[in-house]
């Protein structure tokens, strides 16, 4: 073995004892994560924190919640704004809005919310086409740590690229109108924030915890490998009515998963599933 | 050891190159190819890129397998990472103002695949320089192509250079010279 071979292996070894040990004394199992995207996190989150090695970063986990969560943090992923995939709310309010009409009420999940950006688009949303009302819209995340800033009601600014792609997604107000600024934040307001649950739920030990007609799982499952993103599929499953919608991202697919015969894909959606059996 | 994977990166402005490699791949190749061009999120380019090529050219779904004789190329906003024979998906934040990234593709094959994966990387950006680096010190065969009609110089520093007209003859070379290089 020369001596690069060596040392990716020995980082290879590094990292496996790194999850061990977050796993066994946190309780967050991160070894079925997507293993390419977790190494090429960690080593990001390794020259942020100025580490040498995986070994340094597990002293540093274990001994500190902190470091924990800002290694969570650095795990996660979320949309950099409001409205980011424009082409899904709009296929939202054009296929899924007209069926939640006839309800007279609906639960909704958002899986893996992060620190709330989708979740307040989706909130904008269904406020714009009067669903609100009957909605109620429950938002979870592993990390307590992106609930808090979700929680908060606060996210940076819109900028015209935001006004934009919310126009494009169908919307018709103004965006502001959903706001308060203060500086380079805006304050979303508080008829929103306060009809979200933020509730600490994680995917990946965390059962079924109600039944939902719409549950929005988007790009979360990419951290995960092919087994546990199965499992987590058959709690979604689990979760989600009869005639219930599953909107995944743009590039998910059902195919390889448990119930892939329960769903059918709504033609021309950008990956929104109907749960038909 | 014999190669199990090709990818390739490409900046924007080497689209056509990449549609000139794809029409001199062999139809029976036996690795997947893995391609990371840059692109804008209107541009469509499996369709195009798979006119001149024997292989079918597919945009994957997240955790798709990779299949010996097809072209997988990255989907725009996404970076495309591979994983011991399936696609990983990931929305990090773009590199180099790219997503997909180049470097992206290239340091997870050089995690998943070391050195039974190969690379070429179409120059003129900096995104895939260090993932080609990477890749070449975990004992990966790598070139960089120069386009247009620009000659290859051969070597240059420490990385093989083609023109576009060699890359052919790379791609021949590829499996004999691999399977028959000594290990260090």
């Amino acid at each position: 073995m020369n001596a690069t071979a060596s040392a990716a292996a020995l980082e290879a070894l590094e990292a496996d004892l790194l999850l061990e040990g977050v796993a066994r004394h946190w309780g967050f199992d991160l070894r079925s994560h997507s293993r390419p995207r977790l190494l090429r996190r960690l080593r990001r989150h390794l020259r942020e924190e100025r580490l040498e090695s995986f070994s340094a970063l597990q002293a540093r986990v274990l001994h500190d919640s902190e470091a924990l969560e800002g290694l969570l943090r650095a795990l996660s992923s979320t949309p950099p704004g409001l409205f980011a995939d424009a082409a899904f709310f709009r296929d939202f309010r054009a296929r899924v809005v007209p069926v939640l009409r006839t309800w007279p009420s609906v639960r909704v999940w958002h899986a893996g919310c992060g620190t709330g950006e989708d979740t307040y688009a989706l909130a904008i949303l269904l406020h714009e086409e009067g669903l609100w009302g009957r909605c109620r819209l429950y938002a979870s995340d592993a990390s307590e740590g992106l609930l808090a800033d979700a929680r908060t009601g606060v996210l940076p600014l819109p900028g015209e690229d935001d006004a934009r792609r919310h126009a494009e997604s169908g919307g018709r107000g103004s965006l502001s109108d959903y706001y308060t600024r203060d500086g380079n934040w805006a304050l979303l307001q508080p008829k929103l924030r306060d009809g979200i649950f933020f509730t600490q739920h994680n995917l990946t030990i965390d059962g079924s915890f109600n039944e939902f007609h719409v549950i929005l799982c988007r790009d979360t499952l990419l951290s995960f490998n092919r087994a546990l993103h199965n499992r987590v599929h058959a709690r979604l499953y689990e979760s989600l009515a009869r005639f219930g919608f599953l909107c995944l991202g743009r590039k998910e697919s059902l195919a390889r998963t448990p119930h892939a015969a329960a769903y059918e894909e709504l033609e021309g959606s950008g990956h929104i599933f109907r749960r038909v059996t | 050891m014999s190669v199990g994977l090709l990818v390739v990166g490409a900046p924007r402005s080497a689209g056509a190159d990449v549609e000139t490699l794809l029409s001199v791949l062999p139809a029976h190749l036996p690795t997947p190819v893995v391609v990371a061009l840059h692109r804008g999120p209107h541009d469509l380019l499996a369709a195009p890129l798979g006119r001149r090529c024997a292989l079918p050219v597919v945009e994957p779904d997240d955790k798709d397998d990779l299949v010996p004789g097809r072209v997988y190329l990255a989907p725009w906003g996404y970076h495309l990472l591979v994983d011991r024979g399936s696609v990983a998906l990931s929305v990090e934040p773009p590199e180099h103002g790219c997503r997909p990234a180049i470097d992206a593709l290239f340091e997870s094959a050089a995690d998943s695949y070391g050195a039974a994966a190969a690379a070429l990387l179409f120059a003129g950006h900096e995104d895939g320089q260090e993932g080609l680096n990477l890749l070449q010190a975990r004992g990966g065969r790598v070139a960089v192509v120069r386009g247009g009609s620009e000659g290859g110089e051969g070597q240059e520093g420490e990385v093989e250079r083609l023109s576009l007209a060699e890359v052919g003859g790379w791609l021949t070379r590829l499996a004999y010279v691999a399977r028959g290089r000594v290990q260090p």
